[in-house]
């Protein structure tokens, strides 16, 4: 089993490569496999960074077109996720900073959610979250993703449903290696936090 | 801070799958005699397994066609000019070539008149850079037409 896995993996790796090269030799199928592949994944990153699903379709369009143009530059040694993502997230952070530069301000240190003490103290205790967890609200976690500042949004999407590694992560967003693992836990903990007082008011313990 | 307090810190990397193995390893021995850090682990992953689970949004059909369509069109544009860039240095390389080869011949066919204006040592090179100028003049128009055939192309497109 592990070796059927390991060999999927390995032609998994083998196509892309080969489909980078091709796209580097200006080959447009090479386009048309790498966008099937990516389209739904990028989509996803994008969307997570800026919320707002026009915006992102936009963005998603402007990726694309700036892969075509800097295609050339590629080092294939580089993982090719990291380099797409990071292309696809200098763009929106570029778009960000640009007409809504209050969204990127960094939280005060510890306290990534913006939350106010009392409210955090409110929240405290496993309870609630263990109860929220068991029945598994997706949506709720969703709401909640979407309400974290943007360092910790995409942190979270690259490490959960991107599943990069925290190397890979520190490529995309040209941060440490510390950085990542300090960004990591907070944005956790933020998640934690507003789940937890969402969570009690949704159950009358506000 | 305590052992207990320093590992609690450590519950949400975990989770994540981001500890070192020497962080990894004070984990597991502490889970071992703590229930509660074992509970509030159970926790994170069950935070963790949340954010994996989220459904992914699909990019919709229409703005992947829209984007493979101009996608192509740049590509086709960015064969273009590096095309152009190629045969543009082709074109240099010719020049030059083309300029210093058949300048001997133009010498010793213009040579008697030249000498009869007895120019000295100057002739030569006066002559020579008048030859290149020429050269260069015409790739020069040359380029130009191209540029203005290619911006019309390009408004036409």
């Amino acid at each position: 089993m592990m070796g059927q896995v390991a060999v999927l993996s390995w032609e998994g790796g083998v196509g892309l490569d080969s489909d980078v090269a091709r796209l580097r030799r200006g080959d447009p199928q090479a386009l048309e496999v790498l966008l099937s592949r990516y389209q739904h994944r990028l989509y996803r990153y994008l969307l997570r960074l800026v919320r707002e699903p026009a915006l992102a379709e936009d963005l998603f369009q402007q990726t694309w077109l700036r892969v075509a143009e800097r295609i050339r530059r590629y080092d294939p040694s580089r993982n090719f996720d990291a380099w797409l993502f990071s292309v696809a997230r200098n763009l929106a952070i570029d778009h960000l900073r640009r007409y809504r530069p209050e969204s990127l301000d960094e939280p005060v240190a510890g306290d990534p959610s913006g939350e106010t003490k009392q409210s955090r103290l409110a929240a405290e205790g496993p309870t609630a979250l263990d109860r929220l967890l068991e029945q598994e609200r997706a949506g709720l976690v969703a709401t909640t993703l979407a309400d974290l500042p943007v360092m910790y949004r995409e942190i979270l999407s690259l490490r959960f449903e991107e599943e990069m590694k925290l190397e890979e992560i520190a490529g995309v967003l040209d941060i440490p290696l510390s950085t990542v693992k300090t960004r990591l836990r907070r944005g956790l903990d933020g998640m934690k936090r507003k789940i937890e007082l969402r969570s009690r008011s949704d159950w009358g313990l506000a | 801070m305590t052992e207990h307090e320093s590992i609690r810190e450590l519950l949400a990397l975990a989770a994540a799958g981001a500890l070192d193995e020497g962080e990894q390893r004070m984990l597991d021995k502490h889970l071992a005699s703590c229930a509660a850090c074992s509970a509030e682990l159970d926790a994170w992953r069950g935070l963790a397994v949340s954010l994996k689970r989220l459904p992914t949004p699909q990019a919709p059909p229409m703005l992947v066609e829209r984007t493979r369509s101009r996608v192509a069109l740049e590509m086709a544009a960015v064969g273009e000019r590096r095309k152009s860039q190629w045969v543009m240095a082709f074109l240099v390389l010719f020049s030059w070539t083309v300029t210093l080869v058949t300048w001997p011949i133009v010498r010793l066919l213009t040579g008697g008149l030249l000498s009869w204006l007895d120019l000295g040592f100057n002739q030569t090179w006066f002559g020579l850079a008048g030859y290149t100028a020429l050269g260069w003049l015409t790739a020069g128009v040359a380029g130009a037409v191209l540029a203005l055939r290619r911006r019309r192309e390009g408004r036409l497109a």
